[in-house]
């Protein structure tokens, strides 16, 4: 075995650059489906772990999504709405939020930003269990007037200047005193980084109105949010007396189906990253081939000093394995870098944070499939070789 | 023993065939050493081919200690290659990525031979044919009459009682043939069969017995 190993690898080496080419093949399908199958295992679990930190959360808005009109908003909701959805049983808490685009003015410069006006003591509600950490200054309190907290990127991004605690904004003529920045949120709760949070009596004043906007409901169990989700959206159509005039989405559902569409769309990626796959098994068979044509006179003189057809045929299988093992391993550790890559390029691009999760299943998996991709697409070479004729091979030059 | 029964042979180059054997009866003792001669085309490689298990007869038969080689099966000839003979080329035909102990240890390695058993061997056979100092070189790096003597070591490498030399002369100098073919007279004495091909006739005067071969017939 080790001589065979001797015998491949002196093979191998005499025909380094081709022999690296076709490595190479391995290593970029072999590293494409692993890189890919990392991230997306790294994506699905930040995002349904996010939003399973959100799946006591109902969010109601007043409108219907349907895919002949898009997003369809009937109206507002009003006081009456909110009282009786937190009187519906199972319900822990419920929070309107009035809001919407306002323009912004802070030293000289208009930008339009999303104001949301929610009771401090309702911030549970909004945020839920994850408390939305301050980077600088205070949370809002029940008594503030005409102070504002604003989110991460409205501090850092939206204006020229960096806005801080203490700096004061214009929202529609009047001036706001900011007394805390939040952190920065990301992922699915970028949102929080682009709002500016008021008091509720000050979001009234700005919008002139006491329609609510969003009801935030959290549940006590988790599994009764699609019941109550529905009682919500009865309750609510029966005020407004209309069908469909609100839709009340459980996070929990939400998880399930973006965990079914992740796994449609690994299959699909998987699928891709296999193309690479497949033209790396055309450059194992070619080379193979190549190299049984070179060699044929070397195959003969084997066999006429006694070499059996298997023991040939297991030389040159063992050719492609090694180099597609190799490949395979090398690709591996590439995949594994072009993962990190990738995330910390997303992270850049996207403000998304994903850990890139490299299974040692996927790991293992890719290089064994590269060792029997190399032996499969090896085969039909070898077989060749092991085949050909003794008296005709030793004479080939 | 070998013998030949109305050995033939037909090649079919294109539309025209070749009758390279025809009608060969030879018998050939253990123990022996056979000079086969004869002008290029008269078909003394076929023959040699054909006896080494290399090739297969048209028609006819060769019976290697009173086994008929044409009944058997791929593997099966390729078994008598390795157990029974020992093959030398005029070309050596060493493999290039081997150094000279691994090339002599080959055929062990086909045959299942242990690892330090085929080396201890085929360390014992160089020095036989006197390429103890050379064990570790890569075939480019010895002359031709070296090559040769590596693969007359690696023809002896499982102790087959029958050497096959096809021109095992032809290419390297007189002083190098020379020692060859005192290779070949020493291992004829300890008892092994040696057929050889050449058209040198210096050489063949040194076999104990000559046959002459001319358009595919072995003259008597």
């Amino acid at each position: 075995m080790k001589d065979a190993f001797l015998l491949v690898y002196r093979n191998i080496r005499e025909r380094k650059t081709r022999s690296i080419l076709t490595m190479l093949g391995v290593v970029v399908g072999i590293a494409a489906v692993i890189a890919i199958m990392s991230i997306s295992y790294g994506m699905e679990e930040s995002i349904t772990e996010q939003l399973s930190e959100m799946a006591d959360l109902i969010i109601v808005r007043p409108g219907k999504m349907s895919f002949e009109t898009g997003y369809l908003e009937l109206g507002s909701f009003t006081d009456r709405d909110l009282e009786d959805v937190e009187r519906i049983e199972g319900v822990k808490k419920a929070a309107g939020m009035v809001g919407g685009m306002q323009e912004v003015e802070y030293r000289g410069e208009k930008v339009m930003v999303n104001i949301a006006g929610t009771e401090p003591m309702d911030f549970g509600a909004v945020f839920g269990e994850r408390i939305v950490k301050h980077e600088e200054g205070r949370d809002l309190r029940d008594n503030d007037r005409k102070v504002c907290e604003i989110g991460y990127s409205i501090a850092h991004d939206y204006f020229d200047y960096e806005i801080g605690v203490n700096d004061r904004l214009t929202i529609n003529g009047s001036k706001f005193r900011v007394v805390g920045v939040l952190e920065e949120q990301g992922g699915f709760r970028s949102n929080v980084d682009s709002q500016i949070y008021v008091t509720k009596s000050d979001a009234l004043d700005i919008f002139n109105t006491k329609d609510i906007a969003t009801i935030f409901v959290r549940v006590k169990e988790i599994g009764d949010a699609d019941e109550i989700a529905n009682e919500i959206e009865e309750r609510i159509d029966d005020n407004h007396k209309l069908d469909d005039f609100s839709t009340a989405m459980t996070m929990g559902s939400a998880v399930e189906s973006l965990e079914s569409i992740f796994q449609m769309l690994q299959v699909f990626l998987v699928a891709i990253g296999s193309l690479s796959l497949i033209v790396a098994s055309l450059g194992i068979m070619n080379t193979t081939l190549m190299s049984v044509m070179e060699r044929t006179h070397e195959i003969g003189v084997m066999k006429a000093i006694g070499a059996k057809n298997r023991n040939i045929l297991s030389l040159f299988l063992m050719e492609a394995g090694v180099v597609s093992g190799i490949g395979g391993v090398l690709g591996g550790v590439a995949g594994v870098f072009a993962a990190k890559v990738i995330t910390i390029y997303i992270h850049a691009a996207f403000n998304v944070e994903i850990a890139a999760i490299v299974k040692p299943e996927v790991l293992l998996g890719g290089v064994a499939v590269a060792v029997l991709v190399g032996i499969l697409s090896g085969f039909y070479p070898a077989r060749k070789a092991s085949k050909l004729s003794p008296v005709e091979a030793v004479r080939y030059e | 023993m070998i013998h030949t029964e109305n050995l033939s042979k037909t090649y079919r180059m294109g539309d025209v065939e070749v009758q390279a054997l025809r009608d060969v009866n030879l018998e050939i003792q253990d123990g022996e050493f056979i000079a086969i001669i004869g002008p290029s085309g008269s078909g003394k490689s076929t023959l040699l081919n054909i006896i080494g298990c290399l090739d297969k007869p048209t028609s006819g038969a060769v019976f290697i200690e009173d086994i008929d080689t044409a009944s058997l099966s791929e593997n099966e000839l390729a078994e008598i290659r390795r157990e029974k003979i020992g093959f030398i080329f005029q070309q050596y035909n060493l493999v290039h990525t081997l150094n000279a102990i691994e090339n002599v240890a080959l055929p062990m390695f086909f045959a299942g031979v242990k690892r330090e058993m085929r080396l201890k061997r085929a360390e014992e056979l160089l020095v036989k044919v006197e390429l103890g100092d050379r064990m570790y070189h890569k075939p480019a790096e010895l002359s031709g009459g070296e090559q040769q003597r590596v693969a007359i070591a690696r023809a002896l490498s499982n102790d087959p009682e029958i050497i096959i030399g096809d021109e095992p002369t032809g290419n390297v100098d007189t002083e190098a043939g020379n020692l060859i073919m005192d290779i070949l007279d020493g291992l004829n004495r300890d008892g092994k069969m040696i057929i050889v091909v050449t058209h040198d006739a210096e050489i063949a005067a040194r076999a104990g017995r000559t046959k002459r071969m001319r358009d595919g017939r072995v003259l008597d």
